[in-house]
């Protein structure tokens, strides 16, 4: 929990190194917006306004056409529920299991340390690794092109997220409320649900909207495991390849309604991101 | 402990939930780990030596001809080495910036808010959008940068970034910095800010010049952090997938596969499954050597 304290050394810097600190932020900052803006600028551009030389940064007549296209006529609202359906449930499921187990390995010690080793172990698992045998397993158990078959993959694949982040958050937990519950006739199930699930309320919200963001933007399981039925979001990028038939604006309309929500969720948590990034090995 | 008289009271099957209370709540997230990744392995190692492909019927015994068919491929061979050289262009570009970023904005000023907020937006976006974008943003004659690039030479620049040599190999290293710089930065952050005021206080004291300071306090202090930031990094960079499926779909011609793109063509566009797989082994394999070095780095680094 070191965000504290900050030196004061930079008194003693030159305004030379100040100017160059300024203008490398600047330059990235320029450089993290420009794509951004390009794309949602895109969106809302008539069709005339795309080839002009010099690039029209800001239409005149600004319109809607391409969102309402890009939403109807490309399956984008389709793919817009499945993505809600199947990022909601995967999360849900994910933070439930992850949860439990976090708990179980932080206080238990269950499994020793390889258990949950080999549980982070498959967060570096290369999805093209498994992808194979999963697709093969899918098409006999009938859960290929299904949400139900997505919303699986995607709990196993934020599995290792939810639980080391819980892992972390649990083991900084005291235990002494959750004893004392014991001590009051409790059963371990109503002092994990009733004591230490609230105690760990922000860890366990933290953690599901990193598992949310993460179904969200994956694309790989998504375009090997669905097609007409069960796609989501992402996948529906494909249509637009090569932009042959010049559908810019309808891609970045897309786009553009595709990463508000995660990008507000994103916001939200970013105060436990550290801790997302590096499935609780550094606090933040 | 729960009290006697209470577990007395309990029915046998709350009692034996209470028993085996830890095992019961691990169980469900073991089981699905154990059903999506461990019986797809074995799977796979089946399929390994046998022939399985939509092309071919039938599941022949062939020995390690899958594992020859892909290890000799040039096209595999080329995609191992772009996707080696890939990982540790783009790791250690994103590397840079982000600890330049990370340094410039450990000190508190006016508006640092809103730029941590903007700065952080490329974590939240799909890879499948950043490549979109960046294929947008730079193809001619629809992106602006080439224009741009004009205004700032001072002369028309006419570059086709998705199918010239070697832009489209920037392009790719563009968009991957793009979005996971600010992942590096965020965890040097953090790690920057980690590091005990007195001893930059002590420098001070000593005289030390800034330089020396960064190379004797900073670097030290910061490594395990590095370690562990890389890894995580790199382990995700060697997957690289989205950005090329988007922005150039492994050409022109195969100039820009890599290993995973190589594994999805073979296996899902030219359906030789038990290939594939070998390929995927391989991969898995040459991973896990990657893995092992790194972890035993990350353990040494923390200790000290």
């Amino acid at each position: 929990m070191a965000t504290t304290t900050r030196r004061s050394r930079s008194a003693r810097r030159s305004p030379g190194f100040d100017a160059l600190r300024i203008a490398f932020m600047a330059l990235f900052l320029l450089f993290v917006l420009l794509p951004l803006y390009w794309m949602v600028i895109t969106s809302i551009k008539p069709t005339s306004d795309y080839l002009v030389v010099p690039p029209v940064w800001f239409p005149a007549q600004p319109t809607i056409v391409h969102y309402t296209a890009a939403l109807f006529s490309y399956r984008g609202l389709q793919a817009l529920v499945n993505s809600l359906i199947i990022a909601s449930a995967s999360t849900v499921l994910s933070t439930i299991f992850g949860t439990m187990m976090a708990y179980s390995l932080a206080r238990f010690n269950t499994g020793g340390q390889h258990l949950a080793f080999w549980v982070l172990s498959q967060r570096f698992l290369p999805p093209v690794a498994v992808i194979l045998p999963i697709f093969l397993l899918f098409r006999s158990w009938h859960l290929y092109d299904t949400h139900v078959g997505l919303i699986l993959a995607y709990t196993f694949m934020t599995l290792p997220l939810t639980v080391w982040m819980m892992y972390a958050y649990f083991r900084q937990l005291p235990k002494s409320l959750e004893e004392a519950a014991l001590v009051d006739g409790l059963s371990r199930w109503q002092s994990l649900w009733m004591i230490a699930v609230p105690l760990a309320a922000p860890g366990i919200v933290a953690a599901a909207v990193f598992a949310f963001i993460a179904v969200w933007t994956e694309f790989f399981f998504a375009l090997i495991l669905t097609s007409r039925y069960a796609f989501t979001l992402p996948t529906v990028f494909r249509a637009f390849l090569g932009f042959q038939g010049a559908q810019y604006g309808e891609a970045c309309a897309l786009a553009t309604t595709s990463l508000v929500p995660s990008i507000i969720l994103g916001m939200l948590v970013q105060r436990h991101l550290v801790r997302g990034l590096t499935l609780g090995a550094i606090r933040g | 402990m729960s009290s006697t008289a209470d577990s007395l009271r309990r029915s046998p099957l709350s009692q034996w939930a209470e028993r085996h209370f830890k095992w019961l709540i691990v169980a469900p997230a073991v089981l699905l780990i154990l059903a999506l990744s461990i019986y797809p392995l074995l799977f796979s190692l089946w399929v390994d030596f046998v022939n399985y492909d939509f092309e071919i019927p039938g599941h022949d015994f062939v020995g390690l001809l899958n594992f020859t068919t892909v290890a000799t491929d040039p096209i595999a061979q080329s995609a191992l080495l772009l996707t080696v050289a890939f990982s540790v262009v783009n790791v250690t570009i994103e590397f840079l910036l982000g600890l330049g970023l990370a340094l410039a904005m450990v000190k508190t000023f006016r508006g640092r808010g809103v730029v941590m907020s903007i700065l952080i937006i490329p974590l939240f976006i799909s890879p499948v959008i950043v490549g979109q974008s960046w294929a947008l943003f730079l193809q001619r004659p629809f992106g602006p940068a080439d224009y741009i690039l004009g205004l700032l030479l001072g002369r028309p620049v006419e570059i086709s970034w998705l199918s010239d040599a070697p832009w489209y190999y920037v392009a790719i290293v563009i968009a991957d910095v793009w979005q996971w710089t600010p992942f590096m930065f965020v965890i040097l952050l953090a790690g920057l800010a980690a590091i005990p005021a007195h001893l930059y206080e002590a420098a001070e004291l000593d005289g030390l010049s800034t330089l020396k300071t960064f190379f004797y306090i900073t670097i030290p202090q910061l490594g395990p952090i590095i370690v562990l930031a890389v890894t995580f990094r790199l382990l995700d960079a060697v997957r690289l997938f989205d950005v090329i499926f988007m922005m150039t779909g492994g050409g022109p011609g195969t100039a820009t596969y890599t290993l995973s793109y190589y594994l999805y063509q073979i296996g899902f566009q030219q359906f030789h499954l038990s290939v594939a797989t070998a390929g995927s082994w391989i991969f898995l394999i040459l991973l896990s050597i990657v893995i092992m070095t790194l972890v035993r780095r990350l353990l040494k680094a923390e200790k000290t």
